[in-house]
C-alpha cells in the first residue's frame, strides 16, 4: 500500500500476533494469578496439606514453616528474622493468620479468573489463534529439540558462542505449542478442582472425580505449582527472546517476518 | 493497514529441521502481514503502550488496595488506602452462588463406619467445665405460640426420634473429618415447636464457651431455616454412639453437613427464630455469612 507513492518513507511489515482480547486476558491474568497464589498460600497455611509429626519444642508440623526456619538459619542476612517459621508465608502470601482476607481475595480473583478464561477463549476464536495452539504429531520430538537448545544456551553464552536456534514454519515452536496448549487446560482444571474443594457437598460428584475432597485439594495445590513452573521460564525466555516478543503482547503485532526467523520463546 | 497481497509469494523460512513439520488436523493460517509507514507503526505502538501503562497502573493500584493492611505494611505501602468494598461484595456474591447451589432435596454424601476419621476440637479457647451440663436447658424463642419454650436434655431424648448419620464436617481452614453423629432432626424440632410464620432464620447461641484466658466467649451463628429443615441437619446428642463430650459440644450441638464446620455450633443454649438475618460470630470477623458448601 505504501509502496504506491514513491516519496513515502520505507515500509514496516507488521505481522499480526495476538488478538486484543488475548492480550487483555494475558495481562489481567498476571494480576489474577498473583492474587490467587498469594491468597491461596495463606489459605494453605491454615491447614497445610503436607504435614509431619509436630516438632517437640515448637509443635510445628508444616514443611513450609520448616523451610522458612532453614532459610533464616542458612541464608546470610536473614539470621535476625523475627519469626522464621513465617518467613515463606510472609514473602509469598498475605502472611499467616490471614485466612479471612485470603478467602475473600481468593474468591474475588477466582471469579474474575473464570471470566477472564472466557475472554481468552473468545480472543482465540475471534483471532483464529486457536489453530496455532493445537499440538501436532511431531511436537514431542520438536519440543525435545527446543529443550536441548535451551539447556545448551547458558553454556554457549559462557563460551561466547553464537548458536542458531532451531526454526519451525509456524507461529510457535513445538515446545511453546505444548506449553500454551496445556496451560489453559491446567487453568480449567484449577477452576474445576477449586469448585470441588469450595462446594464439596453440593458438588460432591466433582470432588469424587478427583478422588474426594482431600485429593482435590492436592490437585489444586499441584496445579498452582505447575503455574509457577510455567511462569518462571516463560518470563525468562520472553525477555531473552527480545523486545519484539514483549511488545507483541502489548501492541498485538510483531515486526519479525517468517524469513527473518520467528520468535521461539516465551 | 491492508493485508499484504504478496504474502503468498513470501518464501517460507528455511526450516533447519524440516522432518519435524506436520501441519496437523486444523492447520494454522499463514501470517497476516500488513505494510505500514513507520509513522503508523509508531503511533500504533504509542497508543498500545499508553493504554497498557494506564491499565497496568490502575490495575496494580486497585490490586494493592485489596491487600490487608498488615500485608501493605510489610510491603512498605502503609500510605496506600485499603478498601474492602470489592472483597466484601465478592464474598457476598459467593454466598448467593452457594444459596443457588443448595437444594433441600439433595442429600450430602454419607459414609460407612470404617471411613470415620479422627475428629478434632478446633476451638482454641478453654474447654468449659462440664458442670453446666446437669443444669443445661435449651430455650426456644420466636415461636408461633408467642411463648418461649425451655427444654432439658431428657425431654429431647424422650420426645424425639434419634437418627444416626455419618457425614463429613468440612472446616473453612481446609481440613475435614468424617464422623458418626446421632441426634434429632432440626426439622422435627421445628415441627414440634413451630416458629413464627414470617421467620426465615434461626439465631443459635452458645453461652458456655471461654476464650483462651478463661473469659466468657459466647458463640453464635445464623442458619437459614431452609438449611435447618434439610433432612440431614441434626441437633446431635451423640458422637460415635456416646453422649457428646464437652470438647464436641455436650449436650446438644448442630450438625449441618451442607455448611462449613464453623456453623456447626456446639453446646447450644438458645435458638431464636427471626425474620431478618441475625448476626454471626464469624461473619463479624470478615468471613462469609451463608457458608454453604
Amino acid at each position: 500500500m505504501c509502496g504506491v507513492i514513491v516519496s513515502t518513507p520505507p515500509c514496516v511489515r507488521l505481522v499480526r500476533k495476538h488478538h486484543l482480547l488475548v492480550r487483555v486476558s494475558h495481562w489481567l491474568n498476571v494480576l489474577l494469578l498473583a492474587g490467587l497464589i498469594v491468597s491461596g498460600i495463606s489459605i494453605y497455611w491454615a491447614s497445610p496439606i503436607y504435614q509431619h509429626g509436630p516438632d517437640p519444642p515448637t509443635g510445628n508440623a508444616d514443611y513450609f514453616a520448616d523451610a522458612g526456619v532453614w532459610l533464616c538459619a542458612h541464608v546470610p542476612g536473614l539470621h535476625g528474622y523475627a519469626s522464621p517459621p513465617d518467613w515463606l508465608y510472609n514473602h509469598f502470601s498475605l502472611g499467616p493468620y490471614m485466612l479471612a482476607p485470603a478467602i475473600s481475595l481468593h474468591w474475588f480473583s477466582a471469579y474474575l479468573f473464570m471470566l477472564n478464561g472466557l475472554v481468552y477463549v473468545a480472543g482465540l476464536c475471534l483471532g483464529g489463534e486457536w489453530r496455532s495452539l493445537l499440538p501436532r504429531a511431531s511436537d514431542g520430538r520438536g519440543a525435545l529439540v527446543m529443550v536441548k537448545y535451551y539447556l545448551g544456551a547458558p553454556f554457549a553464552l559462557l563460551r561466547c558462542r553464537k548458536r542458531v536456534p532451531p526454526r519451525f514454519n509456524s507461529k510457535y515452536n513445538p515446545l511453546q505449542r505444548l506449553a500454551y496448549f496445556s496451560i489453559p487446560i491446567a487453568g480449567f482444571l484449577s477452576v474445576v478442582t477449586g469448585w470441588a474443594i469450595h462446594k464439596p457437598m453440593q458438588l460432591s460428584w466433582l470432588a469424587a472425580l478427583f478422588g474426594g475432597f482431600d485429593k482435590a485439594r492436592v490437585w489444586h495445590f499441584w496445579l498452582m505449582c505447575l503455574f509457577i513452573t510455567f511462569v518462571v521460564p516463560h518470563v525468562i525466555l520472553v525477555f531473552s527472546d527480545g523486545w519484539d516478543t514483549v511488545r507483541s503482547m502489548i501492541t498485538g503485532w510483531s515486526t519479525r517476518s517468517e524469513s527473518e526467523g520467528q520468535s521461539h520463546e516465551p | 493497514m491492508s493485508p499484504d497481497e504478496n504474502s503468498a509469494q513470501l518464501k517460507p523460512a528455511e526450516a533447519s529441521t524440516p522432518a519435524l513439520e506436520s501441519p496437523g488436523l486444523f492447520p494454522e493460517r499463514g501470517p497476516q502481514i500488513s505494510k505500514v509507514t513507520p509513522e503508523v507503526a509508531r503511533r500504533s505502538t504509542r497508543r498500545a503502550f499508553l493504554a497498557f501503562g494506564t491499565s497496568a497502573v490502575a490495575g496494580l493500584g486497585v490490586a494493592a488496595s485489596q491487600l490487608p493492611p498488615s500485608t501493605l505494611e510489610r510491603l512498605g505501602l502503609t500510605f496506600w488506602p485499603h478498601n474492602q468494598w470489592l472483597l466484601n461484595n465478592a464474598l457476598r456474591f459467593d454466598d448467593y452462588v452457594a444459596e443457588f447451589l443448595y437444594s433441600p432435596n439433595r442429600l450430602m454424601p454419607t459414609y460407612t463406619k470404617s471411613q470415620i476419621t479422627a475428629l478434632r476440637n478446633n476451638y482454641n479457647g478453654v474447654t468449659p467445665d462440664s458442670g453446666y451440663i446437669p443444669m443445661w436447658r435449651l430455650t426456644l424463642d420466636g415461636l408461633s405460640s408467642g411463648l418461649a419454650a425451655s427444654l432439658d436434655i431428657r425431654t429431647f431424648l424422650a420426645r424425639f426420634q434419634i437418627h444416626d448419620q455419618i457425614t463429613r464436617l468440612v472446616c473453612v481452614e481446609g481440613w475435614s473429618a468424617i464422623a458418626w453423629w446421632s441426634g434429632l432432626k432440626f426439622a422435627d424440632l421445628l415441627q414440634a415447636y413451630p416458629p413464627v410464620p414470617q421467620a426465615k432464620w434461626a439465631f443459635i447461641e452458645s453461652s458456655v464457651n471461654l476464650d483462651p484466658n478463661g473469659k466468657p466467649d459466647p458463640y453464635y451463628v445464623s442458619i437459614d431455616l431452609l438449611s435447618a429443615r434439610h433432612p440431614q441437619t441434626l441437633l446431635a446428642t451423640h458422637h460415635n454412639g456416646q453422649p457428646l463430650t464437652v470438647e464436641h459440644g455436650a449436650p446438644l450441638r448442630l450438625i449441618a453437613p451442607m455448611k462449613l464446620g464453623l456453623k456447626n455450633i456446639k453446646a447450644i443454649t438458645r435458638i431464636t427464630y427471626v425474620k431478618d438475618e441475625p448476626k454471626d460470630y464469624w461473619a463479624k470477623r470478615d468471613y462469609s455469612r451463608y457458608d454453604g458448601i
